[in-house]
């Protein structure tokens, strides 16, 4: 099989793709293709890696043209067709290099991030808007001796949410994201929402005029690809549709 | 360029992130180093929970638990080579380090009552082990970040530290590379924090992320410090065959058992009382005992089987793993059981630090698992470590803030100097012309240490995997990268890595030959027994004209004596 990888470096008028054979084995992940190449044919080649275990959200990238982690993605489940995401297309998305899916895994940066070499991007953008947020616990009481109580089943809504890795998967598949640089994205929504959420939260509702903005929840078309593509089962579609309904409900109220 | 900051913590993970807002709470000038973005530390990964002896849940008899019992457990665990100052401190302040984390809107697994869940844990009297489902690592980074974010704490991420700077004897500051321009910058500081994490990535079966390559340690021994109990080397029992990815213990504390190929719970004949929840040490030796002897299944690993758990206990409790076993393995844990081996997962030893953190170079501390206080002597406890991180990260900067009001820093002469000695070094590095591929010989250290250094240890395989060590270090002064730029270098820093890891691999190997006896992790088949008459003492190791030398100090004793384990 080959890997078909986009490589850019400061300096270069535009990207080019290199095309590198190897021999895939059940189970070899993308993470492992690219150490392979890496190691045994071009240590020039540049990618982010941690954990390889689907928690660190350090390797997100546009795999065959759609946002996915690449320690978790299998090379021969790609060759066999069986990862397909149906997700509404977005320029970013488009036809860059022709490639034979049943033969090539085709490997490029993150869309929507300013590239710094090869699969690399700079996520300071992403955390900015996270950093925007406000993304920091505020109770509605005073420090009590022991642990705020919850209830179990308060804390299943709340992971839904808290398990976000911020691994910039779902920005990178936001078709608004692309038209719209300043919209703050799924991922800072998913994250405003879990504070909204947390019945320990003093703000409650107010928390989520953080983002009641035209580049916050009104920017949302509801698209939903940030919820197909996310690795760990977050869905920021969701999360915005309610705050959305929320804020509606809040103006109808005071009207 | 230098730049200037009173206290330099390198590493950002739990332990980092959480010395770094006990400083910048007192209005000191603290920043963070580290190779990676904080959130893809590898703390982020880890799953069970933090002990603490809340005792929201009751012992089986009824009984509540206490710090004391906490205690006990852990300088058991150890094989009594925890310094029990330590290990009583550690417990002591685990409550509020649990608590204090649910007041800065960690999310927590609860009882019914609305209570912190704990779950038990191997070699614990109780269910002490708090946990966010199998997700406490992650819940704990994020908490910590959403601080260290807000209060705008300076995080240099994406530097690779390349050393410490010492000026009349003491560290004061260190050389960073920034991966994305390929400069080397000058740090100077009143103190500097190692919060660097394991070194598991010198062997070539570990449950530790790819960039936990023991830099700190290194970085550290380097400089002058240390180094203390390195040849204990905790072997995790369950990792998902061929990837070792770490499937918690949680998974047993839940009820999970392992079966070998015959389907027989072969624990009960290792540990009758304690069967699968036994101490870690104890059960990965029973593991690879089974698989040695046949009874493991082709290609060397037994089962966990959580089916009996049923479906929702396992989507509550054990989602993460689920999907871990969904995910590398084809296994859904709900229908089959999951196939584990024992692989490498927790450094227990390291920076030889006294109970403040402070090592044995002034302005020098270190907390976490690369520092040895000791907490864990020879075994750690599941769920000891997560807890020693932000104890001990708010301990240790506690200590730090006391002792650099009496600092006055050197000028910048040193730092200069440092940065100018690192880009020679780089410089001639990439100059070489060495053709020998850089991740081979890393593959050899990785075989060596997992074949003469492993779960069973004998004198003459570890002879010989020295003498390996030793031609690998060799072999690595004449090797380079083949990439030769300085912007975005990765393969620099892979080579950077493998340098410190041979280091280690050396400790680890001169320590581990010259403890002739069996402890803990530590497991001789020349020596079985524990002795306590000759090695009831840490090994340190320390580096001098570039050559390693092996010495010991007594262990603190306290209340608990000595015994044999039972579990």
């Amino acid at each position: 099989m080959h890997l078909k990888v986009y490589r850019y470096r400061e300096g270069m008028a535009a990207p080019r793709y290199d095309t590198f054979e190897l021999v895939s084995s059940p189970g070899m992940t993308v993470l492992e293709a690219l150490f392979h190449v890496h190691e045994q044919l071009d240590d020039s080649l540049a990618f982010h890696y941690s954990c390889r275990g689907a928690v660190c959200g350090t390797c997100a990238m546009l795999i065959n043209k759609v946002p996915r982690l690449a320690c978790r993605t299998q090379v021969e489940s790609l060759l066999k067709g069986d990862l397909k995401v149906a997700i509404a297309p977005y320029p970013a998305i488009g036809e860059t290099v022709p490639w034979d899916p049943e033969k090539e895994v085709l490997l490029e940066p993150l869309p929507h991030l300013p590239v710094i070499k090869d699969l690399i991007v700079d996520m300071d953008v992403f955390f900015r808007f996270y950093r925007f947020i406000e993304p920091v616990f505020r109770p509605s009481d005073a420090t009590p001796e022991k642990e705020r109580r919850m209830d179990p089943a308060a804390v299943t809504k709340l992971e839904v949410y808290t398990n976000c890795i911020l691994c910039a998967a779902c920005s990178a598949a936001c078709p608004v994201e692309g038209q719209n640089p300043e919209y703050i994205g799924p991922a800072a929504l998913a994250k405003l929402y879990r504070f909204h959420i947390d019945p320990r939260e003093a703000e409650g509702a107010s928390r989520l005029h953080r983002a009641d903005i035209p580049n916050g929840w009104w920017a949302c078309e509801l698209y939903g690809n940030c919820s197909r593509v996310c690795p760990k089962g977050v869905p920021p579609r969701t999360a915005i549709a309610r705050a959305v309904a929320a804020l509606h409900k809040e103006k109808n109220e005071a009207e | 360029m230098i730049r200037h900051h009173d206290v330099l913590i390198i590493g950002g993970g739990l332990t980092g992130l959480r010395a770094a807002l006990r400083i910048s709470d007192t209005g000191l000038n603290g920043a963070i180093v580290s190779k990676v973005h904080p959130l893809r530390s590898h703390s982020v990964a880890a799953q069970g929970g933090m002990n603490a002896s809340l005792g929201n849940v009751k012992g089986e008899d009824g009984t509540t638990d206490s710090w004391k019992s906490h205690a006990r457990d852990t300088v058991a665990g150890s094989d009594y080579l925890a310094d029990q100052d330590a290990v009583e401190r550690m417990c002591g302040e685990a409550p509020t380090a649990v608590i204090e984390l649910e007041h800065m809107g960690m999310v927590w697994s609860r009882l019914d009552n609305g209570k912190i869940a704990q779950r038990p844990f191997g070699g614990a009297g109780f269910p002490r082990t708090c946990y966010a489902a199998d997700r406490t690592g992650h819940n704990a980074l994020h908490t910590l970040y959403e601080r260290v974010s807000e209060r705008e704490i300076p995080v240099y991420e994406d530097f690779f530290v390349t050393s410490l700077i010492t000026n009349d004897g003491s560290c004061v500051g260190c050389t960073a590379l920034e991966l994305t321009t390929g400069h080397v910058h000058g740090f100077m500081a009143n103190a500097v924090l190692m919060a660097t994490g394991g070194f598991g990535r010198i062997f070539n079966r570990s449950t530790n992320a790819l960039i936990n390559t023991g830099d700190g340690q290194a970085l550290a021994l380097r400089a002058g410090a240390l180094l203390k109990d390195m040849e204990f080397v905790q072997f995790h029992p369950t990792t998902l065959y061929r990837t070792n990815i770490l499937i918690t213990e949680g998974a047993r504390g839940e009820g999970g058992i392992l079966l070998n190929q015959n389907g027989e719970r072969f624990m009960e004949r290792y540990a009758p009382k304690s069967i699968d929840l036994a101490p870690r040490d104890v059960v990965a030796r029973a593991i690879e005992r089974e698989i040695a002897d046949g009874r493991g299944f082709d290609g060397g690993y037994v089962h966990l089987d959580l089916r009996h758990l049923g479906a929702d206990r396992i989507r509550e409790r054990l989602p993460g793993i689920r999907q871990i076993a969904m995910d590398f393995a084809g296994v859904d844990p709900i229908q089959d059981p999951v196939p584990i081996q024992p692989g490498q997962h927790y450094s227990m030893g390291g920076i030889d630090v006294d109970i403040n953190g402070a090592s044995t170079l002034p302005g020098l501390y270190a907390a976490g698992e690369c520092a040895c206080v000791s907490v864990h002597g020879a075994n750690r406890l599941g769920g000891n470590s997560l807890v020693e991180t932000v104890v001990f990260g708010r301990l240790v900067a506690e200590k730090i803030i006391e002792d650099v009001a009496n600092i006055t820093p050197p000028d910048d002469a040193p730092a200069k100097a440092a940065v100018t000695s690192v880009n020679d070094r780089i410089d001639g590095i990439l100059r070489r012309e060495g053709r020998e591929r850089v991740f081979m010989i890393r593959d050899m250290m990785t075989d060596t240490m997992s074949s003469k250094f492993g779960i069973f240890r004998e004198k003459q395989k570890m002879q010989e995997g020295l003498g390996e060590i030793k031609k690998m270090q060799e072999r690595v002064s004449h090797a380079s990268p083949q990439n030769k730029e300085r912007q975005l270098n990765q393969a620099l820093v892979r080579f950077l890595e493998l340098e410190g890891m041979l280091l280690l691999a050396e400790a680890v190997a001169r320590g581990a030959l010259a403890r002739e006896e069996s402890r803990g992790s530590h497991t001789r088949t020349d020596y079985p027994e524990r002795d306590d008459l000759n090695f009831l003492k840490h090994t340190l190791v320390g580096l001098r004209d570039e050559t390693m030398y092996v010495s010991y100090k007594p262990v603190t004793l306290g209340v608990f004596q000595p015994r044999e384990r039972v579990y």
